[in-house]
């Protein structure tokens, strides 16, 4: 328990670090007027003077020496002081704050509509193709099964974005059901939430129908039924547990993907989360809203990953027993 | 008495081949049957056509009574309903019959509970009886994965008597079993034999013997002779029934053993290893001499095969280990438990064994010798590794190791995987033919009787250290 | 040993990759359209004789700018694979082999650039030289290169520790023969699977920065850029947005069916799932199961 903390701290620091060096390395090699292009997109084109690109240079620090300027770096960034937009001018932590919480309503929207699709649709077309086999083992799988597998490799090749696009297309723009982008109410939130959670869903309700297939074709749930319990009772103690709980690790590894989803979706749907701003950081290049959000990012990522360990620690005994080796 | 098992005339075919073919016998209330075979025999298949279990890729002909039900016709439902209640069985490998993610203590308590309908809390308190007398008292709350082999085969036996079945089946009960723990497994079922009908999967001719009551022999599916045990086992009619009871250890004729004092080859002593944080043992000593075939033996986890990878230098050790002459790197070899896994797999043994010719510049008189002297012809080594048998493979190693003219060859129970008559050619092939070569050998087993027949002399890890074995 | 069976979906992938791949490199040989040419009197014009498949909004013949795009992608998902998988296997086989304080190193650096949502590397790479092709590509190969390492790592750890192998340097064969022999067979079982993910994970991450407007620039016909400037014309011209989604479509599927799983490789199919949530995926319909 202490271990997985332990690990994940460092593993935080180490991603810390990481953000902290590379945007580091970004400010000191852009390319070209750094400074004077960044002046151009806060100032405008035509107000941008050789002073005003001069502010700039001062505030990213190019005037000083690499390693005295990657030292301040580091200290503030342990201070988390993160400094304020090269754009807004607002401090980053608290556009961050703005941004996060649209973020967390969008993911944690998605993660549950991509639970209500996937565990129906998998747990079933599991049964339906294991009993199958069981059947007659030469015949086809099941066609339920067949249609969900056709269903995920459609949604899975293609970029979120497509899907995004394609979910528009029908219902904001053929239907005119919903609004296509924004954020201001709830009918605004149907089309993102829907998108990623149909993505995670297209690959959870896979794993969550593998894992069926193999936990009802297993030693121990037949021998639950050798030992006496009828099929429903060998399912309910024995086969569904062993289902649901690699599900949701890997419904939990999903939420890490997510961060990356939500890049695409926000800017997709205009929706003002830290997805969105970072796109807008990387085209505006405002490099310290770029190391902040990249940061909270990272730590979103690392933060998941502990949740997702702790979560198998409490669920799972043989990750109690076997924690010595893991990583 | 009823009858409560008749088998008339089943045969199982996968797609055109017969496994099991034209197989009678009858099984009456109380009585014991031991099928005893080798790997393939097909003793499996009518143990699970007896519970309605076949495989669905299996055709099955003939006609299966069990209880009153004929078992090839009935609805899955009509039968299953008297799985637990009326017939049970033992599974060949308990850890992937336990539920990897619930505690042993519920694992017992549902049967109870379930097919017994007590109450949760009378299930909870007849599991704990019932794993307390199996010696599982302080296991109670463990998963499956804490626990070794033995407690698993143990928690189980609980689960399946838990509802005293009368008809009681077991498949390969001892398989992989440490002697203390065989002898353990095989009282209990004479408990079942006198409690109900016992029908036992072994291809172990010591636990037929203990069993007693009737037995049959299979061989490749059909029924090679049957009738009462103790009269098969003392005088057998077949060929293949005399060859399965001569093959079991205690049956073996003892080998001429060397009496004479060998010159020294290598001197162990006050040796330890580690692994991980754990001690396997420490203070060892002992010597082997030049030519010398020695046996070490010890309950499984007491740290046999390590010590066998510390005298070829593969492990990290404290203490001394000294060879008095000076030996190549390829003069001290290892013969592996699992053969296959020791084999590359994805060319001919043809090449793997040319490759050992080429590197070490081995003439090929030499290699022809051998491998006729191992009994070994060419066309096998067309072959890859997974397509021989596991004793051919054995023989195939034993002959690359043979051909860089080893001084110590490292024996890990080279014959633990292989069946009872395989395994007893291949150890006589592996002794003699190293005698011949005057290599010496330290050859582990976790079976005593097996290496005082055919050994020099046998070292007991166990009383020689004082090691903490672990379970 | 019957490697040979392939399954149908790897034939489908494999027919829709060839088709791609001849309007790749056909269209330049046999008509050689110079896809941006502007033409302002001839835009967003629907499918013709002369522009197969129709103009843009600058009147730019579409079939040029896909089967451009089409190189773009394929050729990045190319170059970005082999140098990954190069760079991915030699560190994984020498990180396995070797142990020790070998494999701390290259497992703290793996895990550094793991801390990091592969995406949010690329999008700072990407910032770090705007529309810059090479950066795009450094950057995808830098989180492949991870990806491909902790898998042939773990396919070494056991084949190292692994009694075969151990045989092998009992009898005294050299490094090179214990490679060939024990160690590279069962990592190129993978490879092709691995390839083709890999292939797709980076046409998409590129479809991705491309989207958001910090990819590769216009004029470029980067497929995902495509998309975002057809977006406006929806409603004049739909057939035109829907050409690059549906090529991107048509290739990531055909590299899908490709690295299907197959019930021989469990441990990829194990490994996919685990690292698919840090590739460089925008997305997370990349996952695989």
């Amino acid at each position: 328990m202490r271990k997985i903390l332990l690990q994940r701290l460092l593993q935080a620091v180490l991603m810390a670090w990481s953000v902290g060096t590379l945007t580091f390395v970004i400010t000191r090699s852009l390319p070209g007027d750094m400074a004077y292009k960044i002046a151009a997109g806060r100032y405008g084109d035509d107000a941008v003077s050789t002073s005003a690109a001069n502010a700039v240079a001062e505030e990213l620090g190019l005037h000083r020496s690499a390693f005295e300027h990657y030292v301040s770096w580091m200290t503030d960034l342990a201070s988390l002081d993160l400094g304020t937009s090269l754009v807004t001018g607002a401090p980053i932590v608290v556009e961050l704050q703005n941004q996060l919480s649209y973020t967390l309503v969008l993911a944690g929207l998605a993660i549950l509509v991509s639970a209500l699709i996937a565990f129906p649709l998998g747990i079933y077309s599991g049964i339906r193709s294991a009993r199958k086999s069981e059947n007659s083992p030469k015949s086809r799988a099941s066609l339920f099964d067949k249609t969900a597998l056709a269903f995920s490799t459609f949604v899975r090749s293609q970029p979120v974005f497509c899907l995004g696009l394609i979910l528009i297309f029908i219902f904001a723009l053929e239907l005119n059901w919903l609004p296509v982008a924004g954020s201001s109410g709830f009918v605004y939130t149907i089309l993102p939430v829907m998108t990623l959670g149909l993505s995670l869903a297209a690959i959870s309700n896979r794993v969550i129908r593998n894992s069926t297939v193999s936990a009802v074709q297993s030693g121990y749930f037949h021998f639950a039924k050798i030992k006496g319990l009828s099929a429903f009772e060998a399912f309910k103690c024995h086969a569904f547990p062993n289902i649901v709980t690699p599900a949701l690790a890997f419904m939990g590894i999903q939420l890490i993907g997510l961060i990356e989803g939500v890049i695409m979706i926000e800017s997709l749907f205009a929706w003002p989360g830290i997805g969105h701003g970072l796109s807008h950081a990387v085209f505006a290049r405002d490099i310290t809203m770029l190391q902040g959000t990249a940061l909270l990012m990272g730590i979103l990522f690392v933060l998941v990953n502990t949740l997702v360990d702790l979560s198998q620690y409490a669920l799972d005994p043989r990750v109690r027993e076997n924690r010595g080796y893991s990583q | 008495m009823s009858q409560y098992i008749a088998i008339d005339h089943l045969s199982i075919y996968a797609q055109n081949t017969v496994i099991v073919e034209d197989l009678s016998l009858n099984l009456d209330q109380g009585e014991t049957l031991t099928i005893l075979g080798e790997t393939g025999a097909g003793k499996s298949l009518l143990a699970q056509a007896i519970m309605g279990d076949l495989p669905p890729t299996l055709r099955a002909t003939g006609k299966v009574v069990v209880n009153g039900i004929d078992i090839l016709r009935a609805k899955r439902r009509d039968y299953e309903q008297f799985w637990g209640r009326d017939i049970v069985m033992l599974p060949q490998e308990p850890w992937h019959a336990l539920s990897p993610m619930m505690k042993i203590r519920q694992q017992v308590a549902e049967v109870f509970q379930f097919a017994l309908g007590k109450s949760k809390r009378a299930a909870r308190l007849s599991a704990d009886q019932q794993l307390s007398s199996l010696a599982l008292e302080n296991d109670f709350d463990k998963v499956p994965s804490q626990l070794s082999g033995g407690m698993a085969q143990r928690v189980a036996f609980a689960c399946a008597s838990a509802t005293n079945a009368p008809l009681f089946l077991a498949d390969e009960p001892t398989k992989g079993l440490d002697a203390g723990r065989k002898h353990h497994i095989i009282e209990q079922l004479k408990q079942k034999a006198n409690d109900g009908t016992l029908l036992t999967i072994t291809h172990d001719v010591s636990v037929a013997e203990a069993l007693g009551g009737k037995c049959m022999v299979l061989k490749n599916g059909k029924l090679v002779e049957t009738g009462d045990t103790r009269k098969i086992l003392s005088s057998p009619s077949s060929n293949y029934t005399k060859a399965l009871i001569a093959s079991a250890p205690q049956h073996w004729t003892a080998t001429t053993k060397k009496a004479h004092r060998f010159a020294p080859l290598l001197s162990v002593n006050d040796l330890t290893i580690l692994r991980g944080n754990h001690t396997l043992f420490t203070g060892l000593s002992f010597s082997l001499g030049e030519g010398e075939i020695v046996g070490l033996c010890g309950d499984s986890g007491s740290g046999k095969t390590s010590l066998g990878d510390a005298l070829l230098g593969l492990l990290p050790y404290q203490g001394n280990i000294a060879f008095h002459t000076l030996l190549h790197r390829y003069q001290t070899l290892k013969l592996y438990q699992d053969p296959p896994s020791s084999f590359a797999d994805h060319t001919t043994l043809k090449s793997l064994i040319d490759d050992v010719i080429k590197l070490h510049k081995v003439s090929k008189k030499r290699a022809d010798l051998l491998s006729s002297q191992l009994g070994l012809n060419q066309q096998l080594f067309e072959r890859s590794a997974s397509e021989v048998s596991g004793g051919e493979l054995q023989r195939i190693a034993l002959l690359r190791a043979l051909l860089l003219k080893p001084k110590l060859l490292i024996a890990d129970e080279p014959t633990s995987r292989l069946d009872p008559i395989t395994s007893k050619a291949i150890t006589h092939l592996l002794v003699d033919q190293c005698r011949e070569e005057n290599c010496t050998v330290l050859f582990i087993s976790h079976d005593r009787t097996q290496l005082e027949k055919v050994c020099d002399r046998v070292i007991d890890l166990q009383t020689l250290t004082t090691s903490k074995a672990v379970i | 040993m019957n490697t040979f069976a392939i399954s149908v979906e790897k034939v489908i992938g494999i027919s829709l990759l060839t088709l791609l791949l001849l309007l790749a490199l056909g269209e330049p040989v046999l008509l050689g359209t110079n896809g941006n040419q502007q033409n302002l009197k001839q835009v967003l014009e629907a499918p013709s004789a002369q522009h197969w498949l129709g103009t843009d909004q600058f009147g730019r013949d579409m079939l040029a700018r896909i089967s451009e795009g089409l190189r773009i992608s394929l050729s990045l998902a190319a170059l970005s694979v082999l140098s990954s998988s190069i760079i991915g296997m030699l560190t994984g086989v020498i990180a396995a082999w070797c142990r020790g304080w070998v494999d701390t190193t290259l497992n703290f650096i793996a895990n550094t650039i793991l801390a990091l949502p592969g995406l949010v590397l690329i999008l700072l790479f990407a910032a770090l030289v705007p529309g810059s092709f090479i950066m795009l590509y450094l950057a995808i190969s830098l989180v492949l290169s991870v990806e491909y390492f902790r898998l042939v790592r773990a396919i070494t750890l056991p084949v190292v520790t692994g009694p075969a192998l151990e045989n092998s340097a009992l009898m005294g064969f050299p490094k090179r023969y214990l490679f060939i022999m024990h160690i590279w067979p069962p990592i190129r079982q993978d490879v092709l699977s691995l390839a083709a993910f890999g292939a797709s994970s980076s046409i998409i991450a590129m479809a991705s920065v491309g989207f958001v407007y910090v990819g590769l620039k216009p004029p470029s016909p980067e497929l995902g850029l495509m998309i975002v400037e057809l977006f406006p014309y929806y409603h004049e011209a739909p057939w035109l947005l829907a050409q690059p989604i549906f090529a991107l479509f048509v290739l990531v599927l055909g590299f899908h069916l490709l690295s299907a799983k197959s019930d021989k490789t469990p441990r990829l199919n194990k490994f996919i799932f685990e690292s698919s949530s840090r590739l460089s995926k925008s997305n997370v319909m990349e996952r695989k199961l």
